[in-house]
Order: C-alpha cells, then structure tokens, then sequence
C-alpha cells in the first residue's frame, strides 16, 4: 500500500490537469484568504505599530546584523523547532504534524504534476513520502486531539466537543485520515469505497485550505512575526516592559510549575 | 450535566483548602494515621483563599518566646477592638498556638523580614511580622498537600450532606466539579468547614470593571456561612462586619504604612482631624474611645465625620516617610506582595507617594471571620478553656454534631488572620479526629433520596437557562431568568440601600432592615429561577445563593442589636449609642432549615481579665 | 487591572486556566487561547500572570478609575526563588522591585506526618498540637488559664 501511488488510479476518472487545477487552486486560496485576512484585521499594520511603540523602551538599538541574527534564531528555533511551546508534548506533537503536513503536501504536488497517470512508472520513495507524511499528521494530530489539546487537558471538556477553533485541526486530521483509508481501500481492490473516501478526502482538503478566514490555519504567518518581535523586545532590552530575570543562582527546583495544569 | 456522579467515602472531609482548610488537612494526619482525609477545593489549592495573591506580613504571631506577647495581650487587643466582645476563650486559644505555626511556616521556606539588631523577626506592629510573601499560599499548600490522601480542586461544595441516622449530625457535603459537571458526594464522618467569608454582599464602590477590586477576594462568597447556616448552625455576632479604610481604589493595605512606615493621615487641609471627634465620639460609645489603640471602627467613626463635614478626602502624608529609600522600597513591594492593584492604579494616576499625599477611602462593608471581625459559626471552645455554655465536646464544633469551623467560618474568633485561620484549622482538625474515634460505632446513612433531590436543585440554573433560552431570540433580558451577575447586583443593592451599605453612608435602622428582609426574601424566590449558561456560570449561581442566605443572617442579627456598637462599621439610626447595659452579649441565630424562620438569642460574653 | 492575554504570545497551554482562583481565564473557542472572560471578577491577584510560561498575560488597570499607559509586570522564577516587578507609570517613571519567595527547595523541608513517630491516645486528648511545645520556642509550655478567671459582665 505504502509505495503504492493513489493519484495515479484517481487519473480512471478525473483528468490529471483537473487535478492539477485544483491543487493550484488550494494554493490560491490560502495565499488569498491570507492576505485578505491580513489586511482586514489590520494585523499587519498592528505589528508595525507595535514595534514603534516599543522602540521608546529599548536600551539599545539593534544593528542590521542583529536583527538578521535575531530572524534566524527565530526560524530556527520557533518556526523550524516548534520551540514556542512550554509543553513538551504539545511540541513533540506540533513538530510531528508540521512535518508531516509538509512533506504530504511536497509528496502530493510531486505525484499530482509528475506522476499523475504513469501507472508502475512512479518511483517507490514518493508514495512512501505521502504515506509517511499522512501518517505522521494523524499521530501528532489524534495525540492532540485526545489528550494535548487544552480544551481536554486543562477546561476538562469531552474530547468530542467541538468549537470554531477545532475547524482547522479537524479538517486537517480528516484529510489525513481519509487519505490514508482512501489509499487502503484502493490497495485492497475495493473500488467503491476507495473512490467515496477519495471524495471525502477532497471535501476535508477543501475545508482545509478554503476556510483560512476562519480558521486557526492562518498561524502559521502570524506566530513567526510574533516570535520575531518577542525576540527583538528581548535582544534590545525594552523586553515588552517586563523586568529582567533575576541575578540568582537556580537551586530550588520547581514549585507550582512541575506538575501539568490539570487540576480538577 | 450532573449524570455522572463520583462518591468519596472518607473520615474527614474539608470544604475549601485555603489557610484554614491547609491547616487542617496538615494537622489531621498526625492525630489520624489510618483515615482518610480529603479536601474539596472550588479552585486550585496552590492559589486559593485569601491568601492566593500572597501576603506582607503575617497579622498575628505572639513572640512568646522573646517575651513579645502573651496570649491574654491578645485577647486583650482583640476585645477592645471590637469594643469589648469576642469568644475570649476562642481567642486564646488560638493565640497560644499561633507561634508554633508561624515558626513551621519558616521552616518550611516562608521568607521571614528580621529585625538587622535584635535578629527577631521584624515587627511591622506589636502584632504583625513583616515576610516576604508571594509564596505563601503555594507553601501552605503543600504541607496539606503532603498530609491528606486527596485533594478534589474545581469542587464548588453547595450544601452540606446530613446523617439519617443521628438528628443533627452532619455527614458530609455534595457540589459539583466546574470543569466536568459531575455531582460529587462527599460522606463524611467529619467535616470542616474552612470556605470563605462574605465579599460582594455589599455593592461595591466600583461597579464597573473594578468590582473585581473588592477589599476581600471576589471568591471568597459566603459559603463559610451559608453551609452552616443550610444545616442549621447556629451562627453569631453575623452583624459585626467591617468596613475598612484604604487607599482609594485599590484598596491598598495601610496597616504597614501606619504602623512600620510612621505615616499618618490629614484631611484635605492638612489638619489632623482624629482628636476632633473625640467628644462627639465619647458621647455615642463611653470611655471605649479613650483605649490604646483606639479601636479601628472608631478611627473609621472619626474618618467618616470628617469627610460628612465637608474636609475630604483624608489623605495619608507619605511624603516624608518616601524620602528614606529603604522605606520607599517596603511601601511598594508592600502593595506587589498582596494587593497588586495598589500599584496599578498609582502608575495609572502617577501618584508616587515620595511626592504626593495618596487618597484614602473607606470600603464597602464586608462580613468575615478571619480579619478584624468575628462574624461566624457558634462553636465550642477548649475543653481547658470555655465556661460551660462555650463548651460541648470537641473544641471548634458548630451546633451541628460533626461539623468543625476554621478562619472565615468560625465566630468570635477576631485577627485570627492567616496564621491564625491556619492554627484554628489545627484545632478543628485534631478535635475531629478526637470526635470521629468518640463515635467509632455509628452509622451514618445518607439516603439516595437525599442525593437525587440535591442534584436537582444543584443543577436546576442550567436547565432553567436551557428551556428558557427558547423563549427570546437573543441577549441577556428574560421574563422567566435571571442571570447570577443580575442576581448579585440586585443582592449588593438591597445589602447596601437597606442594611447599612455606602450609598447611605452605613446607616440603617428597624423600618429599613425590615424592608431588606422582605427583599431578600423575594430575590430568594427569584433565585428559584437563576439560570446558567455554562458551569462556569452554574458557579456563579451557588455563589450567589450562598451570599443571599449569608446576607439576610446579617440582616436579621442587624436588625436583632438594638444599639449601634461599632460606629464606623455601621450606625442604627433608631439606636445611636452603644448599650452596655443591655448588648455587652453577643447575638446567636439559627435558621430553621425546614421552615426558613429565624430564631434569635443572646450568649453571655465571658472575660479572661481584666 | 483585570487581566488579558497577549494574541502574540499566548500558546493555549492551559496554566492560567489551571491556576485562576476565580475561575474566570478560559481558552476562547475561536482562537484557542486564553481570554478573561470575567473581568468584573478578576481581583487582579496576578496568580494566571505569574503562572503564564509565555509572559503572555498583563492586567490593564480597571477601566473605572485607571487612565491607561500604566503597566505593571512581573517575573517569578521558581528555581532562583525570586519575584521581580517592573513598575512604569503612566508618564514613563520606571521601578523595580527584586524580593524572595522561598528560602528552601520547594516543599523539602515540611514533614510528611504520617511518616514521623505516632502520638499516643493520650496525647490525642490533651490541648497540644503536631511539634507542640517544642515549636512554640518556650520553656514553660502551652500557655494555659484557669477557668474560673472567666468573668461574666462588662470589661473594658
């Protein structure tokens, strides 16, 4: 199943330029809703107000090297690391489903435009990628949804109650997890099924990617120029008005912070 | 919500885990090594009770052992500040202990401030010790933590559970968990009662945003009153609340300032204005103004004249003391250690005391048993101790057998304070344990009849909300509910208009109060039909039932003295003058729990000395 | 100052939530981050704001009687047993305050009872407490008062 390529048996019955269309078109609509959603909430024009703002506390100024500096920390530890989150299994779990997500989107633009109908041709390592990657985004991405995801973890609520903020984990889980059975079925020969749960996958994906304006999938441009600003506050000492960290030696361990916040 | 249920089987059984609740839990376990004890906590135990934001100094420690004080000194002080009546037996209790508490709490970790000469600890007043704080919760916490064999935090306790087998015998408590609405049962052998005292019952001065800045915690909501109260606990001296004078609008402390700092207050002119009222002051209360310390409620007597003629606001001359760095530096870590707002406000309004002369104000009232009033349950005293209508077995049992008291819910007891909550909860823990062997053959039964019209009722606001929410198509305004934040305003307005509250300057009489009764008794009605949109809110809506029958107890035991003893806490206009004669007693209550009538009496006030 | 929550900083992880002694921070059901969803109720007790790993949440004065451009933040570090504040008034004045919080390991040096020597029945009936005498740092033991001294009538 894993090495086998589901695109190229989809190609029976959609035409591999409608499906390069539409993967094209999802590419539209996240850039789109994006700036659209950027340029509605003004949030862009917060961060730039902001940064002003916090220039009349800095101790210094940051030169042009420090602040690229400063920008590749903040990819390599925020954006590539996951580092932004103080739960160490909420990091682990984020990590295994961004990467996951991006190499199913990397392996699904490669067998859409490059393999889209060459059945037998397609090399082993592609479908083994869009496995590997739909496979990865539903262990991080159940982990979450079971016990990570705070509205369990910490308010105490069923893990099947459902609110605005769970329309992008949801969607995301779904075209994971209809991917995966869609390509079962298809290996197993049961062509109905596979074509329902290819269509179910092709719903979950357009949620997915259509629905930016109201989803949380917009965070993944907003917390990088989060983190960015929160690291320069730091480095030029205005430090969002927050007092610097204490001069004293760290010997007495950990208090109300050792255990996890669900106390109820 | 309320389909599942969970039961806890235990010995002993604490309701609320701040200083009290931890105190107990802590002491339990050396008396109890085969019990089990548990604590049911509304919030989280590491940040819960009065003492969640931290505190500057602990208000109550004797210094026996450099000869500081003794407990009579106390009970001295105690009693003179509230003109001349607290349970002295109670009192000494607590006081004898307090030491032994206070010497744990460091050792344990509390920063203690010390005196740089004597090397004792640093007195902020003959009475207070000046600590370093913000941990002090977290670090009580934990000893608690260490004792009890559970803690059920998020646990909003509504009623307590009674015996089926014993007439008047407690047996445990139910509520329901705020995260995932299941009913919790608690059958216990023992139970302690170590909720919180009453704020919000009055309106506030803020009613905007800033209602959260009440003096007393926004959580702490009655519940150290209205448990007893619902079992038919005879409570006392419920009319003794306190108003306070702070620094406005974040009701800043002002004991370090006054006492530690040597500052002191004008009024607008700069004029001293205290002795001023002296005659006018003698003529109400007798020679009572004459004592050192002139009691706090009188201060307040003299505050509040002044600012009526026309002098205000009273301000607090800071800036002499400011100009010493060290002194700067206690009078705001002063505010960061236990009332944050404090600071807030001075940055927001630029007040920097080393400049400017701060506003005070005097609050709106509050009823609590921990701070410097003794509103509470009616409790037996020490065995060693109490004259005989003090006593009835087991040192700090209510009138409800099985059912002990600590810090806010207890009676009599005044500046008890955090250390002092912590070592009544000591006492009350070691008694019960005493108690729950005593009667190590009875049977306790707690019918599911019991439970299952409990759990109707506890969970009644949120089907009200549920059906009635079909009624209009959107927003706050129903004719068949009403919410908890509508309930609790209409509760502050008639507690402030009819008993005694700011708008009318604490003023109240016979014809007003029976008035406020008749509307307490209507919002309880009302109160029938409060619904709730979420468990959130379905905490919000015990809370407020818990200070509306916390409130009309007050109301009656107001309306039961006939006398105005603590001028500047509050005046009876009908009875302008203190009566020795007929009220050096202190005023008992019980709530019928089957009929809603109350019955009133007085108790003798015993003395220690002279 | 009723509390907020910074949209850049805070990452949902549930500590104020945990810690709010009046129940009143929540994770926003759009957003997935922690909102206060009470303000009239917040003490402004700082206990989310300490607790919050991010620094995500500040209190902005209560709107009845704090002009804004105040702020007042603040730093717990468990391990170094400190808390530091960082006060700035509304015209730029800024002050900072450095105080402990412990002096021992947390939790190291309180006794787990169960695990110390056992008092006897007897002790359980007399007026002394768990480490009493000893802890009262006094050589002539609880402090005790004749009954008879108690006196009915009015004392000043």
């Amino acid at each position: 199943m894993i090495t086998n390529n589901p695109i190229a048996d989809v190609s029976v019955f959609i035409p591999p330029l409608a499906m390069q269309l539409y993967v094209i078109a999802m590419l539209v609509l996240v850039v789109g809703e994006t700036v659209l959603d950027t340029l509605h909430k003004k949030s862009a024009r917060y961060f730039f107000e902001n940064a002003e703002k916090s220039k009349a506390h800095r101790e210094r100024e940051l030169s042009g090297g420090e602040k690229v500096s400063v920008a590749l920390k903040t990819a390599a530890h925020d954006v590539l690391a996951s580092g932004e989150f103080c739960n160490s299994r909420r990091r682990i779990a984020h990590l295994l489903t961004m990467y996951g997500f991006i190499i199913f989107i990397i392996a699904t633009v490669i067998l859409v435009f490059g393999y889209p109908a060459a059945i037998g041709t397609t090399p082993a390592w592609v479908p083994l990628l869009w496995h590997l990657g739909a496979l990865m985004v539903a262990i991080g991405g159940y982990w979450f949804w079971f016990s990570i995801r705070v509205d369990v973890a910490a308010e105490g609520y069923p893990w099947y109650r459902m609110v605005r903020a769970d329309l992008f984990i949801v969607s995301l889980l779904a075209t994971a997890t209809f991917a995966l059975i869609w390509s079962f079925f298809q290996w197993v020969g049961a062509g109905a099924l596979a074509v329902l749960f290819f269509w179910l996958f092709v719903i979950a994906s357009t949620v997915l990617f259509g629905s930016v304006l109201w989803s949380k999938f917009a965070h993944m441009f907003f917390k990088p120029a989060a983190a960015y600003q929160r690291r320069v506050s730091e480095a030029d000492g205005s430090r969002d008005n927050l007092p610097p960290p204490a001069d004293q030696p760290e010997k007495f361990g950990l208090g109300i912070k050792r255990e996890l916040p669900r106390h109820y | 919500m309320g389909s599942k249920t969970v039961f806890e089987d235990c010995d002993i059984l604490i309701v609320g885990g701040g200083m009290g609740g931890c105190g107990a839990a802590f002491e339990a376990r050396h008396w109890a090594r085969d019990m089990r004890i548990v604590i049911a906590e509304k919030a989280n135990i590491d940040r819960s009770g009065a003492v969640a934001q931290g505190l500057y100094a602990i208000n109550c420690y004797m210094g026996m052992q450099w000869n500081e004080n003794q407990p009579e000194d106390h009970v001295r002080y105690a009693r003179n500040d509230l003109m001349g009546m607290v349970r002295e037996d109670l009192a000494y209790d607590m006081a004898r202990h307090v030491d032994s508490a206070v010497h744990k709490f460091e050792e344990w970790g509390l920063p203690m401030m010390r005196d740089p000469e004597t090397g004792r600890y640093q007195r902020e007043g003959k009475w207070q010790i000046m600590i370093h704080g913000e941990s002090y919760k977290p670090i009580v916490a934990e000893a608690a933590r260490k004792s009890v064999d559970k803690i059920y935090n998020r646990i909003m306790v509504t009623h307590l559970l009674m015996d089926e087998n014993h007439a008047n015998r407690v047996g445990g408590a139910i509520g329901f968990n705020v995260r995932t609405g299941a009913l919790h049962v608690f059958r216990a052998k023992a139970t302690i009662v170590g909720a919180g005292g009453a704020s919000h019952i009055f309106k506030p001065r803020s009613v905007g945003e800033g209602m959260g800045r009440t003096w007393y915690a926004p959580w702490s909501s009655a519940s150290a009153y209205a448990l007893p109260i619902m079992a038919g606990a005879k409570m006392t001296q419920m009319e003794n609340r306190i108003v306070l004078a702070r620094f406005k609008d974040g009701y800043g402390p002002v004991g370090a300032y006054f006492l530690h700092l040597k500052t002191y207050t004008q009024n607008a002119y700069g004029e001293e204005y205290e002795s001023k009222w002296h005659d006018h002051t003698k003529a109400m209360v007798g020679e009572y103004i004459d004592h050192h310390p002139t009691p706090t409620c009188l201060r307040n007597h003299a505050f509040l004249q002044e600012v009526a003629a026309g002098r205000g606001p009273i301000h607090m001359v800071t800036k002499e003391a400011f100009q010493d760095p060290h002194k700067e530096t206690v009078g705001w870590e002063n505010f960061l250690g236990m009332t944050v707002s404090q600071a807030v406000v001075w940055a927001a309004q630029n007040i920097d005391p080393k400049y400017v002369n701060p506003e005070l104000t005097t609050s709106e009232p509050y009823v609590m048993g921990s701070h410097a009033t003794c509103s509470g349950a009616w409790a037996s005293g020490p065995e060693d101790l109490s004259p005989s209508e003090y006593y009835w077995g087991y040192n700090r049992m209510m009138t409800v057998d099985g059912l002990f008291g600590a810090g806010d819910a207890l009676g009599g007891t005044a500046h008890a304070f955090s250390s002092g909550s912590f070592t009544e909860g000591r006492l009350a823990a070691k008694a019960a344990v005493k108690y729950i062997r005593d009667h190590a053959g009875d049977k306790l039964k707690i019918s599911d009849q019991q439970i299952e019209k409990l759990r109707k009722a506890i969970f009644k606001p949120m089907e009200n909300y549920q059906v009635g929410r079909n009624e209009i198509v959107a927003g706050s305004v129903s004719p068949s509910y009403i919410l908890p934040i509508h309930g609790l305003q209409r509760l502050e307005k008639i507690m402030d208009e009819y008993v005694g509250g700011i708008s009318v300057n604490y003023m109240t009489n016979e014809p007003l109060l029976k008035f406020g009764i008749e509307k307490l008794k209507i919002l309880q009605e009302d109160l029938e039909y409060v619904g709730a949109e979420d468990l959130h809110q379905l905490q919000r809506a015990w809370e407020l039932q818990h200070r509306t029958i916390a409130s009309e107890c007050v109301a009656q035991h107001t309306l039961f003295r006939k006398e105005t003893r603590w001028p500047g806490y509050y005046y009876r206009g009908d009875y302008l003058k203190l009566d020795d004669d007929n009220w050096h007693v202190l005023t008992l209550s019980r709530r019928d729990p089957a009929s809603g009538e109350w019955e009133m009496e007085k108790a003798p006030v015993y003395h220690i000395v002279d | 100052m009723p509390t907020f929550v910074y949209m850049t900083r805070c990452d949902g992880c549930g500590h104020c939530v945990d810690i709010c002694p009046s129940d009143i921070m929540h994770i926003d059901p759009t957003y997935r981050r922690a909102v206060n969803i009470e303000p009239n109720m917040c003490w402004e007790c700082y206990s989310c704001v300490k607790a919050c790993p991010m620094h995500a949440i500040d209190c902005r004065g209560y709107a009845d009687f704090s002009p804004l451009g105040h702020s007042v933040r603040v730093r717990r570090e468990e391990e170094k047993g400190t808390i530091s504040w960082r006060i700035r008034f509304r015209d730029g004045r800024v002050k900072d305050f450095v105080s402990p919080i412990t002096t021992q390991p947390w939790g190291e040096k309180i006794p787990k009872l169960a695990e110390l020597a056992r008092p006897s029945d007897e002790d359980l009936n007399s007026q002394l407490l768990w480490s009493e005498p000893d802890a009262l740092n006094i050589d002539t033991g609880l402090p005790v008062m004749a009954k008879e001294k108690f006196k009915q009538g009015v004392y000043y």
